[in-house]
Parts: structure tokens; sequence; C-alpha cells
């Protein structure tokens, strides 16, 4: 026969089972997350460096992520943090399509983007604590277990580069790839189709202005190359390694140099 | 009596006909010179004319020997002081005024602008064509055989010359003349630097005061517009015809222009000259005049020999006529097509920048840009103390009257062209690619930049290479030929530095088309 | 037998002499002004409708034209060649002799205002190159004022309501657009203002020479630069700091404004306003934020990375903001400036408003302020340990606010008013963020800083003025 008290008896021993149990899952948890962090430097360098606009997801929508940003000429951009779980890049030295090479982050995570909000962390962190990052950045977006990241294109920049008839050569060739449908005729980023433009997050990007005299990748004829070979991934601009010559590149970097004010 | 009448009126119709021609009768008191006494007399008993010799010696008038050059400073000067009286009775020398006045000449007053710019480029043509005179006389030797002092008068005149110009430069109260005014003043100013260097300037202030005596004031404004007014419109035109009366005087006294020792007509001097009637000349023993003071020294005689001199009239007469029509010639047709400028109204809270002070001066301004007082007092002095002495420290008494001398005096002038172009362009290169000791030490004292400077090292270089000709040539003709010709061509290169070559903040460009566009 | 050689040299000469002083003798007879006055008077005589009119006509003289004004100080010369300028029978003839447009000449009578106080120009001059002044080479400042400006000469003596009453309202749209854009937040005027920009009370009489005229285009005169600068500032001035947004309509009736404000003052007996014609202060919120903060605030409510500035422009009517700032703190940023930025200190010493135009200001701004008070920190609680705030301010701040709190997408930490700010108001703001701006609430979790890790950085950054 079961008596009142034994029934009570009962209930308290699987109330305290329980809650040992839920104890050692905590503790066991902790100890995971700990067991984590001494796992995974990156991970903490993350949460106390990068969390904070890139999202504890690496969705980018970090809590500091509304940050807007106004030009010169007036025109004011909205700046959104990287979304790394598409694990596209803008800022590569691999052809379209190709994930960036370890090297390429740690170079985003050494300069940052100029005239963006991301900073440079050249001397904050250690080398070690760069490539940790990194390795825990990839962990967002399954391309990084999925694909190899690509050999990276070769640049070779012609001696004529900035030259009168290079830069000739590329404003035609502006006008024939029809470059200024978005980035417009003086290279303003007020082509008629400009407006239109999202990147692959769904967000309105501005074509780029380049009468403010600098590029994102870098202001030497090298990187203005290199981004029309890899194209901007994820962000609407696209390569033009298979649609154009090697030369013809070169010609329009020339024209862009003119745009940026850097040759005359 | 109607005799009477008739002689009466007879006589005055002939007098009333015959009224010009008497005129000009009497104007000449011998008549009209038809034989060579009444051409001596024309000239000896005219107020103006009897300050030249009666006879004048061919070389004289041969215009390969002078080129004419001192009495085209002349007539420059005449149509200066013509051209300067008409516009005094439209310029108003008030700050108010002044810019506006010279407006209204160049605009309503009829020829005004033709009388203005005759007046500037006269003016200005007469500091090149001194300069080129005392290159003249300074080539042909012709500050020897008594003429020391009056070398000495023609560099007081140069001074004078170079004076009134800048003075003349600053009455329009526009823009160049206020910050010209400026600059002047500050190197008026320069003895501070040394004063300040040596600590004396609490005692004795002379740059301050000199400035101030200048200026009327602490800043340039109206009183200083008065002052340089009156310089330039009495007291260096009564210095300068003072000294121009004394000049002409000195060379009748000193026995007119220099000639070769060895003078022999040639075949072109028959298309310059009209022989005297009488070969041999007029006075074949006596050289006086007559009712003439007794002196001591040489007669007051055109030449002692009377062979290869002509009558004055109306040989150097026709040649002076000649020379003052082509002088207004070139004045009227340069002033005709270029226009004196005219910038904007003066404005203390604007600095033209380079600011820079009229074209013969941007020389001295070069050196100034090494030390303000060797080259706005130390320098200059220092080269008119030089020019000066060169009669007293070259006596030699050979080849007078000959164009360098010899043909050694030639090489040495050649090779001093040489050498001086080579040491002032070098040292200019030097400065402008690589600074002076401000640029490498920072706190260097003042004192030592002012003894060391490329200015000072090319004076004293210029001095040094001169005692080294001397040496070398055992001549101190030559010397003097070298140090001369240096002097010319520094002049010419720094000037030339100083106009073109010289942008905004006094920095080196090679050309007007490269300087910064504000 | 003559001297041959300087027989030439006279004859010669004398032919060039003689030549040329003809020649300058013509060029002096046939100024350029006789040719229009020639044309005049064709035209009169043939409008003549009577014989003795044509009389008359025909006993026109041809000289120079010249009005002398002593009380503008100026002498005029521009009816030597615009001979028709007051005669209705030249109302439809071509310029120069076109009978002056409108009825201004009945109240503004040439014999006593002349041409120049208006239309600039060189007065004195009697050709139309150097009359008009356009071009380097006359060297004259103020050339033919484009007739879109030409009210700017009006009010030398007249007033806004009673140009704008006849329907001369250009001028008076410009002074509203300079009060209502924020002009004075840079640039003083009468004593009053920012100081970043340069002072504007005499702007329409400074020279040429006054402005950077390298990147101007087409004429390069004031009038010119002036509207260029307003379209874009950094076209003429590079290094420029100017931020203006106006239409381009809006930038001719700025540069008509600028123009107007002109050294000097017109004779008393010329004007018809007491002094001169001023824009003055405003007496309230709204009025006084628009002369004043709208060119850099903008509407208030959102903070951007100014690329201008290379520096954030907060919100400052940001809900957020308003909740946690109190009006001391608000009135301590207003009179003092933030040291290190852009923004002015407007005391009165100083931008020049006074404490009762401030107060305003605070009133306008914290119009919107929300009702609730942010929950109190109690900093006092702790005792703050620097040294590790230093660090936890190196990996967490430092890359928005910069290693020594000078302020980048974050503003600048390191001047006088935050330094001084009450440490509660700091620690609130560490810990809640700055809701709609990228400044995020530190304490929430997710980004978990402790409270002991707010209290050391806040006590760090009140040190940030102390380094170098």
């Amino acid at each position: 026969m079961i008596k009142k008290s034994d029934f009570k008896a009962a209930l308290i021993l699987i109330i305290s089972v329980i809650f040992l149990l839920s104890l050692q899952a905590a503790s066991k948890a902790e100890a995971k997350q700990t067991g984590e962090v001494k796992d995974n430097p990156g991970k903490k360098i993350y949460e106390e460096r990068c969390l904070v606009c890139h999202g504890r997801k690496g969705d980018g929508k970090g809590p500091a992520s509304l940050m807007k940003r106004s030009e010169k000429s007036g025109r004011i951009l909205e700046i959104k943090p990287r979304d790394f779980t598409l694990g596209a890049f803008r800022f590569r030295s691999t052809p379209t399509g190709c994930l960036p090479t370890e090297a390429d982050l740690i170079l985003l995570v050494d300069k940052g983007i100029p005239r963006s909000f991301m900073p440079p962390h050249k001397d904050q962190l250690t080398k070690e604590q760069k490539k940790a990052v990194v390795e825990y950045v990839k962990t967002f977006s399954t391309r990084w277990k999925e694909e190899e990241p690509c050999k990276p294109v070769v640049v070779r920049k012609p001696k004529w580069v900035g030259s009168k008839s290079s830069v000739e050569k590329g404003k035609k060739l502006y006008k024939d790839m029809k470059c200024w449908e978005c980035h417009g005729d003086t290279g303003k980023g007020d082509g008629p189709k400009a407006d239109l433009q999202k990147d692959d997050w769904g967000n309105k990007i501005l074509a780029f202005d380049f009468t403010t005299g600098a590029t994102k990748m870098g202001s030497d004829p090298e990187n203005v190359y290199t981004a029309y070979t890899t194209g901007l991934d994820g962000a609407g601009m696209p390569s033009y390694e298979d649609s154009m010559s090697e030369a013809d590149r070169w010609h329009l970097v020339s024209y862009t140099l003119k745009l940026m004010g850097k040759v005359k | 009596m109607s005799e009477h009448k008739q002689i009466g009126l007879k006589a005055f119709k002939h007098n009333l006909k015959s009224a010009l021609k008497s005129f000009a009768g009497s104007y000449l008191r011998g008549g009209k010179p038809t034989s060579d006494r009444t051409r001596s007399s024309a000239i000896f008993n005219n107020f103006f004319l009897h300050i030249q010799g009666v006879k004048t010696h061919i070389n004289t008038l041969r215009p390969g020997y002078t080129l004419g050059l001192g009495l085209l400073s002349f007539f420059l000067l005449l149509a200066t002081t013509i051209s300067g009286v008409l516009l005094m009775v439209y310029y108003n020398p008030s700050i108010e005024n002044a810019y506006n006045s010279v407006k209204d000449i160049n605009y309503v007053v009829f020829a005004g602008k033709l009388i203005r710019n005759v007046h500037k480029w006269a003016g200005e043509g007469m500091i090149i064509l001194v300069l080129l005179h005392m290159a003249r006389v300074f080539y042909t030797s012709s500050y020897k055989q008594g003429r020391q002092f009056n070398w000495v008068i023609g560099l007081a005149l140069l001074v004078i010359t170079f004076g009134i110009n800048l003075s003349g430069y600053m009455l329009p109260w526009d823009q160049l003349s206020y910050w010209a005014l400026v600059i002047v003043a500050n190197i008026i100013q320069s003895p501070k630097e040394i004063t300040d260097s040596l600590g004396l300037t609490g005692f004795f202030d002379l740059g301050g005061f000199s400035k101030e005596l200048f200026l009327g004031g602490l800043t340039a404004g109206k009183e200083s517009l008065t002052r340089v007014y009156l310089l330039h419109i009495m007291l260096f035109p009564i210095l300068m015809f003072i000294f121009l009366g004394v000049h002409f005087w000195r060379i009748r006294k000193d026995g007119g222009l220099t000639k070769p020792e060895v003078f022999e007509p040639k075949a072109m001097d028959a298309a310059l000259t009209t022989p005297p009637e009488k070969k041999g000349g007029l006075f074949p023993l006596n050289k006086t005049y007559g009712l003439m003071e007794l002196a001591k020294g040489k007669t007051p005689a055109v030449d002692r020999d009377v062979e290869n001199t002509v009558l004055s009239w109306p040989n150097l007469l026709w040649a002076e006529a000649a020379l003052f029509v082509f002088c207004l010639a070139g004045v009227i047709v340069y002033s005709y097509f270029i226009d004196a400028p005219l910038k904007e109204l003066a404005n203390p809270l604007i600095p033209e920048n380079p600011a820079k002070a009229p074209w013969y001066f941007l020389g001295l301004q070069e050196l100034l840009s090494y030390s303000a007082f060797m080259g706005g007092v130390g320098l200059p002095g220092l080269a008119l103390l030089g020019l000066a002495l060169i009669p007293y420290l070259d006596r030699e008494e050979q080849h007078v009257g000959l164009w360098f001398s010899n043909r050694q005096g030639k090489l040495i002038a050649l090779e001093s062209i040489a050498v001086s172009a080579a040491v002032i362009i070098g040292l200019l290169a030097f400065v402008i690619n690589f600074g002076w000791f401000r640029s490498w030490w920072p706190n260097v004292p003042q004192l030592l930049i002012t003894l060391i400077n490329p200015g000072n090292i090319w004076v004293g270089f210029m001095i040094l290479w001169s005692m080294f000709v001397i040496k070398r040539t055992g001549s101190t003709r030559m010397g003097a030929i070298a140090l001369f010709t240096m002097f010319l061509v520094s002049y010419l290169i720094y000037t030339y530095v100083g106009t073109e070559l010289r942008g905004p903040n006094w920095d080196f460009f090679w050309s007007r088309s490269a300087w910064p566009v504000h | 037998m003559r001297n041959r050689f300087f027989t030439w040299i006279l004859f010669l000469s004398g032919g060039v002499l003689l030549i040329f002083t003809l020649l300058a003798a013509y060029r002096e007879l046939t100024p350029e002004w006789e040719k229009y006055q020639a044309q005049y008077k064709e035209q009169i005589i043939k409008a003549a409708k009577d014989d003795a009119a044509k009389k008359k006509a025909r006993q026109l003289k041809q000289e120079v034209q010249q009005l002398y004004l002593g009380a503008l100080n100026r002498i005029d010369r521009c009816t030597s060649c615009h001979i028709g300028v007051e005669n209705p029978r030249m109302a439809s003839a071509k310029l120069p002799l076109k009978q002056h447009s409108g009825a201004y000449l009945k109240n503004h009578p040439p014999d006593k205002f002349g041409c120049s106080v208006c239309h600039y120009g060189q007065g004195r001059a009697v050709n139309k190159k150097e009359a008009h002044g356009l071009g380097h080479e006359t060297h004259w400042d103020f050339p033919v004022m484009p007739l879109k400006y030409i009210q700017s000469s009006c009010t030398q003596c007249h007033d806004y309501e009673t140009l704008t009453a006849k329907g001369y309202d250009t001028i008076a749209k410009g002074a509203k657009l300079f009060t209502e854009k924020g002009c004075r937040g840079c640039h003083k005027l009468d004593g009053i203002g920012g100081a970043l920009g340069k002072k504007l009370d005499i702007v329409g009489s400074q020279p040429i020479a006054y402005f950077p005229m390298r990147h101007v285009e087409g004429e390069k005169t004031t009038y010119n630069w002036h509207k260029q600068h307003f379209t874009n500032p950094r076209a003429l001035v590079p290094e420029s700091e100017m931020k203006i947004s106006v239409k381009p309509e809006e930038t001719d009736l700025l540069a008509t404004y600028v123009l107007s404000l002109r050294s000097g003052e017109m004779p008393k007996a010329y004007r018809k306003i007491k002094g001169r014609m001023a824009v003055g202060k405003p007496d309230e919120g709204e009025a006084l934020y628009k002369m004043f903060c709208i060119a850099c605030h903008t509407d208030g409510k959102e903070s951007y990375y100014d690329e201008i500035f290379n520096h954030t422009i907060p919100s400052i009517k940001n809900p957020a903001f308003l909740k946690a700032a109190e009006d001391k703190y608000l009135k301590k940023v207003l009179e003092e400036g933030r040291a290190g930025t852009q923004m002015t200190s407007w005391k009165l010493a100083a931008g020049g408003l006074g404490e009762s135009e401030i107060n305003k200001l605070i009133t306008y701004i914290t119009k919107e302020r929300p009702s609730s008070k942010p929950e109190r920190f109690n900093v006092a609680r702790f005792k703050p340990d620097e040294k590790r705030g230093g660090e936890l301010y190196k990996v967490r701040c430092a890359l928005c606010h910069g290693k020594k709190g000078e302020g980048e997408l974050g503003v600048n930490l390191r001047n006088p008013v935050v330094q001084g700010a009450d440490p509660e108001f700091l620690a609130i703001t560490i810990r809640d963020g700055r809701a709609e701006t990228p400044m995020p609430p530190f304490g929430k979790k997710g980004l978990s800083l402790t409270e002991q890790d707010l209290a050391d950085l806040v006590s760090f950054v009140r040190t940030l003025s102390k380094t170098k």
C-alpha cells in the first residue's frame, strides 16, 4: 500500500535528481564553455572586439551596427558590418566566386577597411591572435568547410599604367563596358543604375565615388587592378577577368586613377 | 614833311616784311654763321651752348666710340622732366587722390596716357642708358687723365638716377607702389640687423631712425607719400641738375672726351663731319679766347693739337640734334605701344606675393634675401665705394681712349664674363637647392649669416679675383677690367634672377608660368 | 658737305617721330565713346519730329560725359558710351545706347547717384574693357556685376521689407536663407557666430586677391567665386570644412546676400534706413537653432561620421541622449563647446550667445525629451581601478573612440566638457549605450561588462585629457 508520506518522499527524490542533473548539465555546459574558450582563443578575441559590430552569430547584426557616414558630397551612406554567414568577401586576391585566402583575411584585420568603420588591428593583436580570430570567423559559414580557397590572381603592373594614352584607352573602355551606368560619367557613383544596386544580403549598396580620391581596397594601381579582376563578391561589383583582357583591365586602372585625381 | 611820312611808312612796311628774318638775326648775335669765326662765336657766345667747346675732336663724334650713351641719358632726362612737369598739372600727392588722379590722367587728359608712358619709360630707360654709359666710360679708360673726379660725379648721378626712379615708382599709390615702399623702408631699416646682433639697438637704432625718417612715421602711409613726392619732384631733380652741371663743366675742363694717343682720321669720318675751312684749325698758336682768368693747369682749350678737330658748329650740334630726335622717336614708339603698369589701389591688408622692388633693384633684392643688411646697405655701399675707387687704384695712363685698352684687355673681359657667370650661377644653384645656414641649423646666430652669405662670398670672390688678375698681368688696369666686368655680369644675372626666376615667397621657379596660381 | 651719317639718323628718326606723333594724336582724337555718341546723334536726328528738334539734335556736342558725385566720392563716366540711358526714345535701341530698364532712374537720378554705386564697374574709365573691369589685366576688383546679383546693392540704402513690398525680394530671400541654413554656426557676422569660418562682415567689399581664385571656372571675379563656393566649397578651397546643402537656385540668392555685406556706409542723405542692414539675432529657440546649429546638426535626429570634419557629429535631439543628459550638461556643452572638435564655444565672449539665448536653445532641443529618467548607476558604490579601466578601454573602446579618446566613429572624449561631466552620466551612457547610434549598451548581456568594469572604465575615461 502507498502511503501519503511515501509519495512526498518520492516527489522530493525526483525533484532533487532533476535539480542535481540540471546542475551537472549547467556545470558541464560551463565547463564546455570555458573549455571552449580555453581551446578557442579566437572566440574570446571575437567576443571582445568584433561581436559588438559583427554580432554573436557573425551576421553583422551586433549592437553597434547602426553606422552612418556622410561623404564630402553630402551623400549619407549607411555602413553595415559584414555578415560572415554567406561567406562572400569583397576584398580578396582570389578570382570571383572563390573564398579569400587566410592571408587576405589577416590583411583585412591588419589594415581595416579605409573609409568604412572596420578599424585596423595591426598593433593590437599578435600574429597568432589574428590567425585564431580568422579561424573563428570561418566557423560562421559552411562554405569554408565545403570549399578550399583558390589560388590568388597574378598581378603584374606594366610600365605604361597611368600614361596619357592608357588613360585615353581606359576612358573608352569605361564607356564601352558601361561602367558609367553605376559609377556615373565622372566616376561620382551617380550613374543611372546606381540607385538600383543591392548587395547579396538584399541591402541597398551605393556605387563607389572615385572622386573621393581613395578606394577601399587600397589606392595603388595594383589594388585597383585586383578589384577589377577578382570582382567585389557580395557587393554588386562583378569581376572583369573573363570579359576584359589583362591589358584592357590595366587601361581601365589608368582611367580610374585619373578619376581619383591621382594622375592628370 | 610828306617825304618824312613817305620814308617812315616805307620803312615801316619794309621792317614788317623782314621782321621774322631780323628776329632770327637778333637771336644769334653774329647772325647766321657763315664763316669759321662766326661758327665759333655761335658756340661760345651762347648761354646754353658755351659749355661745349668751339672745336670737337673727331673721335668724339665717332658713333662707335661713345655710342652716344651719355647724350641719350641726358635727352631721356629732358624727356622725363618735361613729361613730369606736364603730369604735375594733374597728379595729386595725397593717398586719397593719388591713384584716382593717375587714372584720370590715363583716361581723360588729352594724351595723358602717352605722356605718362613717356615719363615712365624715359625714366627707366635712363637707368639702362646710364649704366651703359658708365660701362663705356670705364672700358675706354675715360676715368683717367684728370677725369677721375668726373667719374665720381657720375657715380653720384647714378645714385640720384636710381633714387629718382624709385621715388617716382611710389607715387601712383597702387599695389606696386605701396609694397615697393614697404620693401624699401625695410631695406632702410636693415642696419637694425647689425645693431640687434651687437645688442646696440637700445642705444642707437640707426635702422629704425632711418626708416622713420623715410616713412614720416612708423608705417607707410600718407606722410610717406608726401616725402617721396618731395624727393621725386624737388630734391632729386635739384641734385640731379646740379651734379649734371658739374659733370658737363668737368668734361670741358678735363679737355673734352678722351681719345686714343695715336689717332688717324678715317674715310668714314668724312661722313660724320664738315672739316673747318682752314687746315690746321682756327687758332694755330693761340688757344685762349681772351677775357679768361688765368689759372694753373691746362688751358681751357679744346685740345692742344688742333689737328683732327672740327668745328662744333655744326658738327657736334648736328650729331646732338640727330641723337635727340632719335631718342625722342624711340621713347614715343615705345610709349605708343606699351603702357606703364597700374595695378589695383594700394591695400595694406593684401600684400603682393612676391612683393618686388622695381626691376632695377631686383638684383639687390636677391642679395637682400641672403642678408637684409648686406643686401640693402652693405654690399651696395661696398659696390659704390669700389666703383668710386677705380680711378684712384688704377692710375696707369696707357691705352686711354681705346675700348678694352688692348687685346689683353679684351681677353681679360671675356675671361671675367666666363668666370663670374660660372661662380654666380654656381652660388645660386647651391643656395636654391640646399639653402643656407638657417636651413641646416635653425638656431644659428644672425651675425654669422650677415658675415657669411652668398652675397658676401660673391663680392669677396670678385675682389680676390681682381687682385689675382692684377698679380697675373702686372697691371692694375687689367684688374679693374676684371672687377668692373664681373660687377656688370653680376648686376645682370642677379637682376634677371630677381625678375624672372623668383616667385611667391621668393621661391625659385624656372619660369613665371610655373608660379602657383592663387 | 653735310654730315651724312647724322643727317640720316636725324631725318629717319624725325620721320618715325612724326609718324608716331600723328598716330598718337589720331588715337587720342578718336576714342571709343565717340563712335557710340555719333550713332546716338544719328538716331536722335532721325527720330526728331520737326525741324526745330532736328536743328537742336544736330547741335549735340560729342564729348566725354562725366557725373561727378561728390557725396559718394565717385566719378562715373559710363554715360560717355551709355549716352541714351535716360532717353525714353532709346527704349528699343541696342546697347550701349539703350535706355535704362524699369523706372529706377526716376528715383535714382544719375546726376545724384551715378552708375557704379549700384552696378560696380570702373566709373572713371572711358573705354569698354576697363570701364567694365572684367579680366585680370584691368586690375579692377569690382567689375560690372551680373544683373542677377544687383539687389546686393539695394541694401546700402533700403531695408528688406520695403524692397520685398515693391517686388524686389531676391535679397530678402537670400538673407532668409542665411538665417535658416546655419551659416553663422561657423561664420561670424557682427561679432556673433562660430569661429571655424572667416568673418563675413565686409566680405562683399573684399578685393579679388582676398579669395583663392585658382579653381574658379570662367571669369575670375568675386561674384563667380561666391556662387561656385556655395555650390561646392571644396571645389574652390580643397581643405574647406564648410557644410552646406542648398539647391542650385538658392546659391544665387545666397551670393546676392553675401555680396550685400559691404564696408562703409552711404551718406545719410542717401540712406532710407538707419545704419546698415543687418540680419540681427533671433529671439526664439527654433530660429536660433536654424541660424547657428542646423548646418552641422541638420535635424539633430541622426548621428553620422562626417568625412569633411573627420569627426562624428552627434545627434543632439536623440531621445536616448536627451534622456541621459541633464540641462546643466547641455548648457556646459553649448557654452564651452567641445575643444578638439568642430563644436564651437557659444558663450557671449566666444560665439556671442547670451544666457537667455542658450537657455532658449536648450528648451528647443529638449522639446521631445522622454519623461522617464534612466536608472541610476551610482558610481560611488565602486572603488575604481584606473589601470584595469585602461585595459578594457584598449580592447573595447579604442577602435571607435580612438586610442587617446580623440574620436573617430565615436565621439571625442578628451574635451573638457566630457571630462568634467558627471560620472553618473558617463556610467549610464556606457551601460545603456545610445539608441539609434552605434554606441552599444555595454552593460546589457551579450556584451557583458560588469558594473565594476563600467566603474573602472569611467574612471579611466576621465583621465584621457591627461594623456598627450
